[in-house]
């Protein structure tokens, strides 16, 4: 409860060089204490706490909770929370509870601010068609299909109803500064809401921007950082000079080095250094660390740009049309360059300047390359048993910054999955086709705009195959360890394609389903429809079965009821062991004589091979080695003991 | 054997493009024909379909120049082959 000032206070206020338009229009906690307040002038509507203890400051120091040097103007201050040094004012603001605000220019929130909700960003292409708007519950998964789903009208515009309302929601004439949140040396805050626990120190200015925050997940806003018409999620870093407009940054990302991003839309855990992005639509997990790399106007996740990377379009005339898209994995060589519109499948890597246009989507885990005339080639399914591959996979669930209850985006992380292992079977059936039909006077084949050399045709299968097999036997054979029914599951939705909603994967019919129940208003709002994704995330596990369940089928020809589980095991055996080792045989390369061409620097020939030994280690000893080792012998051990478990029920 | 060596040559200097001079006995893949990483796939590809044989991607480590991968594929062409 508040209560005026009585004479007493105002006059004790007075001798401290406070000033008040109205002191009546000044109102205070019962146990307020004027001692603590300095050179403070009040206008308008003006609430104060409780001024006791000490709060922390941005720096960590332990400070006294006071205001002092300040202009407030219609705020609302909660109790023991230290506001200094405030350069022009703080106006329409809430001060939660032991917040810190120091060597702040300018605080204010206008009439009607929306903080950054409601803000319509253009991804994908610059000249828009594809708007996500931004509201601060937006998950991966809305956002995607906001974007990206725009041959179902009848969906969009009910998905634009749930983020409008959303955004709505947000709307205030009064901004907020969550509870210990610290601010210090920053240099204007306009229409800008941070949550609790946040820190911004430094920043240049945040304007109609809302900072995400909360105490198990606290926000960092750092060094010359300019943010306008953006939300930042909670548990982010953005720091170090990072320009941001029109931009989401989801939870657990980090953004700085003077990194500069427009229209973009960075989901959890995404890195973003020194580079540019515009238009991009970033997925869980996109990483660009390095100086002269743009980004734009396309779609990634589980992406690792490397230096120099770019891409664009140059051949449109009627407006630009990008529609880059780098499915779930990929990464980019130094300097690469692709013309958009392209497609790229998931765990493909593509080097060298692309001038052609084409889709590899159906072709996953491709090396793909320029030749000089900037036409496409590919390897099929060549990163399929790489190191880097494997480690991936390994890195991303360890990974995961996000902290706190809340996580808005679904993530499946597994690499090997019905999305993949199903293109990987069409890929391998293709390939296998081409090669029968096609003439081996023919040197190479055209796929997608992409060509293949005739005789890696059958290589790409030999590729593919050991990877399904493992994949299949792998999930069958840890069932029958488990003592699970190999029978369908009675909650598994089966659907032969799976999509991939930005870090999320499910059944083709799982999403049709969540579409129609949106259409048809059985979904009415954003909070059904989140649930509902939540809910397939759920059923993933059984959806995967029932697909491996048709997979077994399709790639071994025989249903899986018919399999002799005895037999299932030695096969997982030998596909796996083979599988391993070949990935075993990959990080071997990391050590060969060609490897070492730049060690040993002014020493003699052996000495190479010590310098090597003392900065890479040797392969022996590698622990990455000797962990597929290790799962290898461990394979044979598992596999033996099925068979015994199995021989005796 | 020196049939096997002819169309192994004759292989690598067509997947190489190099002068079917440079393909000599000792001449290595990588340093001295510049084969990358691709090509050498490529390679295994190419004696696979010239010689009808599997060479998974473990034994084809160790050939390292046209005189292992002669001895390597006479190894493993089948009787008369």
């Amino acid at each position: 409860m508040h209560q005026p000032l009585t004479p007493k206070q105002i006059e004790q206020l007075q001798q401290q060089g406070c000033r008040a338009a109205d002191w009546s229009r000044v109102r205070v906690s019962f146990d307020f204490d004027p001692a603590r307040v300095h050179n403070v002038r009040f206008e308008g509507d003006v609430t104060l706490g409780a001024l006791a203890g000490d709060v922390t400051s941005a720096s960590g120091l332990s400070r006294p909770c006071a205001i002092a040097d300040a202009c407030l103007i219609n705020c609302t201050v909660g109790n023991n929370v230290r506001i200094a040094r405030i350069g022009t004012h703080i106006a329409h603001y809430h001060v939660s509870h032991g917040a810190c605000i120091e060597d702040v220019g300018l605080m204010q929130t206008n009439p009607g601010a929306s903080f950054g909700n409601g803000v319509e960003i253009e991804v994908l292409n610059e000249g828009g068609g594809r708007e996500v708007i931004l509201f601060n519950e937006l998950s991966s998964q809305f956002a995607y299909l906001l974007c990206l789903h725009r041959f179902r009208p009848a969906f969009i515009d009910k998905l634009i109803a749930f983020a409008r309302a959303a955004a709505q929601c947000a709307i205030a004439d009064i901004g907020r500064i969550g509870h210990g949140a610290k601010l210090a040396n920053v240099g204007k805050l306009i229409d800008c809401n941070v949550g609790d626990a946040a820190s911004i120190w430094g920043a240049t200015s945040l304007v109609n921007t809302t900072i995400l925050s909360a105490p198990d997940a606290p926000t960092l806003i750092g060094d010359g950082v300019q943010g306008h018409n953006c939300i930042v999620a909670e548990g982010t870093q953005v720091t170090e000079g990072a320009i941001l407009s029109k931009t989401y940054v989801g939870q657990g990302c980090r953004v700085g080095k003077q990194f500069s991003a427009e229209n973009t839309l960075f989901f959890a855990n995404c890195e973003a250094f020194h580079g540019e992005a515009c238009s991009v639509f970033a997925g869980p997990y996109t990483v660009t660390h390095h100086k002269s790399t743009l980004l734009i106007a396309a779609l990634f996740s589980f992406y690792n740009a490397g230096s120099g990377t770019n891409q664009s379009n140059h051949m449109y005339k009627l407006g630009p049309v990008h529609e880059g898209k780098l499915e779930r994995g990929c990464k980019t060589g130094s300097f690469s360059y692709m013309m958009w519109p392209c497609r790229v499948g998931p765990f493909s890597v593509v080097m060298g300047k692309h001038t052609r246009n084409f889709d590899l989507s159906q072709f996953p885990f491709s090396h793909i390359e320029a030749d000089h005339a900037g036409r496409c080639s590919f390897v099929p399914g060549l990163n399929l048993s790489t190191v880097g591959t494997v480690r991936d996979g390994a890195k991303w669930p360890a990974r995961d910054r996000r902290k706190g209850n809340v996580k808005r985006d679904r993530i499946d992380f597994d690499v090997f999955s019905p999305l993949t292992v199903g293109r990987m079977i069409k890929a391998s059936e293709h390939l296998k086709q081409l090669q029968k039909s096609t003439d081996r006077s023919i040197d190479e084949v055209t796929i997608n705009g992409a060509t293949v050399k005739r005789v890696l045709l059958r290589t790409g299968s030999k590729f593919y195959d050991p990877g399904i097999q493992c994949y299949l036997l792998e999930k069958i054979v840890t069932r029958l360890e488990a003592g699970q029914s190999l029978a369908a599951a009675p909650d598994g939705l089966f659907s032969e394609d799976w999509l991939d909603i930005c870090g999320q994967m499910m059944p083709r019919q799982r999403m049709l389903d969540l579409c129609a129940a949106v259409e048809s208003g059985k979904i009415a709002d954003l909070a059904a429809l989140e649930a509902a994704l939540d809910d397939i995330h759920r059923h993933y596990a059984e959806d995967e079965w029932a697909w491996i369940r048709w997979a077994y089928q399709r790639v071994f020809g025989a249903a899986l009821e018919s399999a002799d589980p005895v037999a299932l095991a030695d096969q997982l055996l030998a596909a796996k062991s083979k599988f391993l080792n070949l990935i075993l045989i990959d990080a071997g390369k990391e050590f060969d004589e060609q490897t070492q061409t730049g060690f040993g620097h002014d020493g003699e020939a052996a000495d190479r091979v010590a310098d090597f030994a003392a900065v890479r280690g040797d392969y022996d000893h590698n622990k990455f080695v000797q962990q597929m080792k290790q799962s290898i012998e461990q394979l044979g051990q598992r596999i033996e003991a099925l068979k015994k478990k199995l021989s005796q029920s | 054997m020196s049939d096997i060596a002819a169309r192994v040559k004759n292989v690598v200097a067509r997947t190489l493009k190099v002068d079917p001079a440079r393909v000599t006995n000792e001449a290595r893949f990588v340093e001295d024909l510049g084969a990358e990483s691709i090509q050498s796939v490529e390679l295994v590809a190419a004696f696979e379909e010239e010689f009808d044989i599997e060479m998974d991607e473990q034994s084809a480590l160790g050939v390292k120049n046209i005189r292992t991968a002669v001895d390597f594929i006479a190894r493993h062409l089948p009787p008369g082959g």
